[in-house]
This record gives structure tokens, sequence and C-alpha cells, in this order.
């Protein structure tokens, strides 16, 4: 396992893909975290002359909590509580659907299991290689946060206070369980479709047509909130709420799982997925 | 089922083969039998061609050696291991079909990734580099490459263990010519000495200069087995003499023809092609007119179309 382990780490890092979805991650993570809040918070449009004095306010309040949680202090909180580290499970469902669906659109699944690394170690070494990047992911995302919440101090001459050390480490394993849980799922669907295209499209339109559309249903039902309680988007909203509840203006409706049950269904999720993945590798001729 | 034209030597004289498989079978569905009961046996040190059309079951065959297909029954054991057990893979070098790597690494990379899988070193990557003559290109991103150029670099893959066994599916597919004559070159040295290669292809020239050995695979079936000089049968002269009839006659007479055939309005006797000059004095001598002479040889081709009831390669 271990030798595959390291030809995944090459293959992945010298795919210019792997670099391109950093990138867009990156992209991502401060503009629609930051640049896009802070731009509509310090510049609030003119209110009306005839605004009441109480709602200018409360409209002054609400944008005053907006600065407040780009500070690096509540950095946290906007990166997860707030869903912007979301944003990055499509990137990484793209990065768990190449590494494994790539093998069979280039065919290149024969050249690499008669090498003789045996299937088990294969796909072991390349799940192990994957939740490396996963890893570097979420560490990169940290990074942007921390660097656009220290930009977003800078310009507003607010003192930088760190969250401690214990909630980074914490946040290192929320994000490893949501990345890895939505990352592995575009891992399985590859391995399940064989191939990149298919896993990519259905990943992406659950991802970001299907979970969200179940999310705001308003259906009040229990077996409609079981169902719910399931759902990957679900379950990393929750474990995210460990750093505060979401900002109220984002319109985020309140978690329905504790977020330790929520810790350990994406683990199981994690698992499962790639034991689905080695379960398939294993049965199947490669053609 | 045809019974394959297999040539014999007694059991306990021939060493323990590099590849042997029993009643190997592979279906897909209830209608579709890729390999039927399939009897190989690949000896240590030769250069075994696997030959038949395309579509008789030949990639499949080599697939279930290298373990990427799993067999619906029979068995197979290859230098003594389970076909696709790490064990075995560790002496065994293979290009199935076209050669497939990264296309966003170098060639160098893309055997640097293999060396990893396959626990070979790193000096190992220039040696096989220089062997399949790709050293100048190594550096090329694999998308880049020639067709001729991939089938090296696929060669390359499968030297880097240095293998015992060297399985090659079709590695002239798609060559020009001077590739083709390259990569049998290529060939011929990596199976001289001990390494044992077992070639694939539907190409009988190609065979018939590379191979010790080969075997004929037809719609699944191993159809005949044995060195091409013995399965093309026994040796002959071919005769065309005027009239033909009275000639057979004569010739059935004459000491040394063990059997006569007409055919085309031709003879072809069964005889020692030594005795040819004999041959034909004792034709002429009664009053035949003899127009053409020549010992006889069953072409690969004959002997192919033969064996496969016809079938395009």
């Amino acid at each position: 396992m271990l030798a595959s382990f390291r030809a995944e780490l090459l293959k992945i890092r010298k795919r210019p893909a792997t670099w391109v979805l950093a990138l867009v991650w990156f992209v991502l993570l401060v503009l629609f975290g930051y640049v896009f809040t802070y731009t509509f918070a310090a510049n609030p449009p003119d209110p009306p002359k005839d605004q009441p004095a109480a709602v200018q306010q409360q409209q002054e309040a609400i944008n005053k909590q907006l600065l407040d949680s780009l500070l690096p202090e509540n950095m946290l909180k906007t990166l997860f509580a707030n869903g912007t580290f979301n944003l990055g499970a499509a990137i990484v469902l793209i990065l768990g659907a190449m590494a494994a669906g790539s093998e069979y659109g280039w065919t290149t699944l024969k050249t690499s299991l008669t090498q003789r690394p045996g299937r088990f170690g294969f796909l072991s070494g390349k799940a192990l290689a994957v939740g490396v990047f996963i890893v570097l992911f979420v560490l990169l995302g940290l990074a942007a946060g921390a660097a656009s919440s220290y930009d977003v101090a800078y310009l507003e001459d607010a003192t930088v206070k760190w969250p401690p050390l214990e909630e980074m480490a914490r946040a290192v394993g929320v994000g490893v369980l949501t990345f890895g849980a939505w990352g592995f799922l575009g891992f399985a669907l590859a391995m399940l479709f064989r191939g990149t295209a298919l896993a990519i499209g259905l990943g992406l339109a659950w991802a970001l047509a299907v979970e969200n559309t179940i999310a705001l249903l308003p259906i009040d039902s229990d077996w409609w909130k079981g169902f719910r309680r399931l759902t990957l988007g679900e379950n990393t909203a929750s474990l995210g709420s460990i750093f505060g509840d979401p900002n109220p203006s984002f319109g985020i409706p309140a978690p329905l799982v504790e977020p330790e049950r929520a810790a350990i269904t994406l683990g199981i999720y994690v698992a499962a997925f790639v034991a689905l993945s080695l379960f398939l590798l294993l049965r199947r001729d490669v053609t | 089922m045809v019974a394959p034209v297999r040539q014999e030597t007694a059991e306990k004289d021939r060493p323990s083969p590099l590849v042997e498989t029993r009643s190997l079978t592979k279906r897909y569905g209830p209608r579709i039998t890729a390999v039927r009961e399939l009897d190989l046996r690949v000896e240590r040190g030769e250069v075994y061609g696997f030959l038949g059309p395309n579509g008789a079951g030949k990639t499949t065959t080599l697939r279930m050696l290298l373990g990427l297909i799993r067999p619906t029954s029979g068995s197979a054991a290859v230098i003594g291991e389970k076909p696709g057990s790490p064990a075995g893979l560790e002496k065994i070098g293979a290009l199935v079909e076209s050669p497939a790597f990264y296309p966003y690494l170098s060639g160098r990379d893309n055997l640097r990734v293999m060396a990893r899988y396959s626990g070979a070193s790193r000096s190992r990557i220039g040696e096989v580099l220089e062997q399949v003559e790709l050293s100048g290109r190594a550096k090329d991103k694999f998308k880049k490459y020639s067709l001729g150029m991939k089938q090296r670099l696929g060669v390359a893959a499968a030297l880097l263990k240095d293998p015992e066994l060297l399985i090659l599916d079709e590695p002239t597919n798609g060559l020009d010519p001077k590739g083709m004559a390259d990569m049998r070159g290529l060939i011929r040295r990596l199976g001289k000495g001990e390494r044992t290669v077992l070639l694939s292809s539907h190409l009988l020239g190609e065979v018939e200069q590379i191979c010790d050995r080969i075997g004929v695979i037809s719609k699944g079936s191993l159809v005949a087995e044995g060195a091409i000089a013995e399965l093309r049968g026994r040796e002959g002269i071919m005769v065309r003499a005027t009239p033909v009839e009275e000639a057979a006659q004569i010739a059935e007479k004459l000491a040394g023809v063990e059997e006569v055939t007409v055919n085309d309005g031709a003879l072809r006797l069964t005889a020692d092609p030594e005795r040819a000059a004999e041959i034909n004095a004792k034709l002429v001598s009664a009053g035949l007119r003899v127009s053409e002479l020549r010992p006889a040889e069953q072409s690969l081709e004959e002997l192919f179309l033969e064996l496969t009831d016809g079938e395009t390669v």
C-alpha cells in the first residue's frame, strides 16, 4: 500500500488540474467568504431620506455585525458556521472523482495493476493519497480564511486576535470530515460509473441542487427530518455550527443534527465510500 | 470442438512451464464465450506466439493471465503463481493492448509512477529508456508522443522489473513499417537469453519472424500449438507433370514416397526433398513432361486458414 500511496502522490501532485482546483477553491473562498461581504458591509447603500432612525440604526448594527464576522477572531465561524467552507465541497468532489475516474478514462488501470500493487494496495494507496490532498485543501482554506480576515482587520484598523489553537485544531478536523465525505463521494461515484464525467455531473447536481432543495423544502414531518438528518449537507452544516450560530442575515436554516452525531455520520460516510470503491474494484473485471 | 494439433513430448521430460492454463474459460453471459477450455503451455526461455484473428480471444486470455479478468472456469498458473497475485506480477512485464499512461506526465515521470508501484529502483528507469531508445524524449509529455514512442514506453514499463516473463499484446499495432521492424528487432533482442516472451499477434509474418513456438486460437479455442516448422507438417515435393494421372500412378510406386495427393493439377508427394532429382529422373524416363518440381511447404498462412476455418486476420 505504501508503494501505491507514493505513486498516487506523484500522480496527483504533478497533475495540473489538481492545482487549478486548489486555485479555484482559494478564489471562491476569498471572494464569497470575504470580498463580497466586506464590500457590502463597508460600503452600505445610502439609506432613504425618510427612513426612520430606528431602522437606520438596525441597518448599521447588521453591517457592524457583518464586519465583525470577518475579523480573525470570528474566522472559524465565517468559514464553517456561515457555510463558506461548503463551497469547497464541489471542488473536492471533483478532486476525488478525477483521482479515481481518470484511471478508467485513460485506461491506465490495467497498466498500474499489472505492475504489482494488487487491487487492495492500489486502491488503499489511492484513497490515502486523496486523503492527503483533502487535508491540504482544508489547510489551504484555513490559510485563505486567515489571510483574508487579517486583511479585513488591517483595513478596519481592528485588533488581530486569532482563535485559540485547540479551536484551530478542531477546525482542521471538521474540515477534513466535511471535505472527506464530499471528496470520497466523488471518488466512489467515479468507481461506480468507471469514469469522471457522470460522477462529477451527478455529484455536483446532488451537492448543489438536490441537497439545497432538500434543506429548503418546507416539509414538517418526522420522516422527512429523519431523511434530512442523513444527508451530507445537513451533517456538514451541523458540524460547522460548533463554531457558532450562522449569521442570521445569511438565511441558513438551523441545524437538525447534533454536532457529535454529525461527525460520526460523516466519518461513516467516508468509510462507506472507500469500502464501496474497494468492493467495486475487487469484484469487477478490468476490461 | 476441434481437438488442438499439439506436438507432444514425453511429459516427464518437460520442465515446468512458465505459463500453464487448464480448461481456462471466460463467458460473458449465456451467449458469448470469449475463451473456451484453453490449455496453453509456455515453456521457460521461449518466444511464444499467440496467434489468432481479431476477436479470437487473445487479449481476454492475456488479461486472465495477468489477473485483470477472472475466468469463468478453469485455472491458470503464471510463474507458479495465481494470476494477478503481487508475487507473480513481480516477475512479469506486460503491455496489454494499446499502451496506456498518464498524458500530463512525461515519459520519465510515467515510469517513475510505475517504478513506485512495482518497487523497481529508480536507476532502472534510465536503463529501460536506453533499451527502448527513448532517452532523448523522456522529458516530453506522454500526450505528445507518436504511437511508436507510446508503444516503446509501454515496453519500457514492462521491462522495469527486469521480468522473467514478458507479455506483449499486439505490440506492433498501428505502427508504420519502420516502427514495426524496430519493435520486432527489440522483441527479438529481449527474447534472447533466459527471458520468456509471450507475444500475441494477428500478423502471421510477425510471429513467423520472432517466435520459437506458436499457439493458434480461433473462436476462443486453441486449435494448434507447436513449433512453426512442425505445425506446417511433414516435408514434401510439389510436382507439376503431364499427364497428371499417370504421374500420380508412377509416383506412388517410387521408393521413399509415402503419400501422393493431387491438388489443382499438381502432385504433392510426401517425401524427403533431397530425393527431388531422383524423382524427376524417374518421371522423365517414364515419358512424362515435368514442368515444375520444388520442395513443397505449407505456408503459415495456409496453415492458419486451415486451422481457423478461413477466418480473416
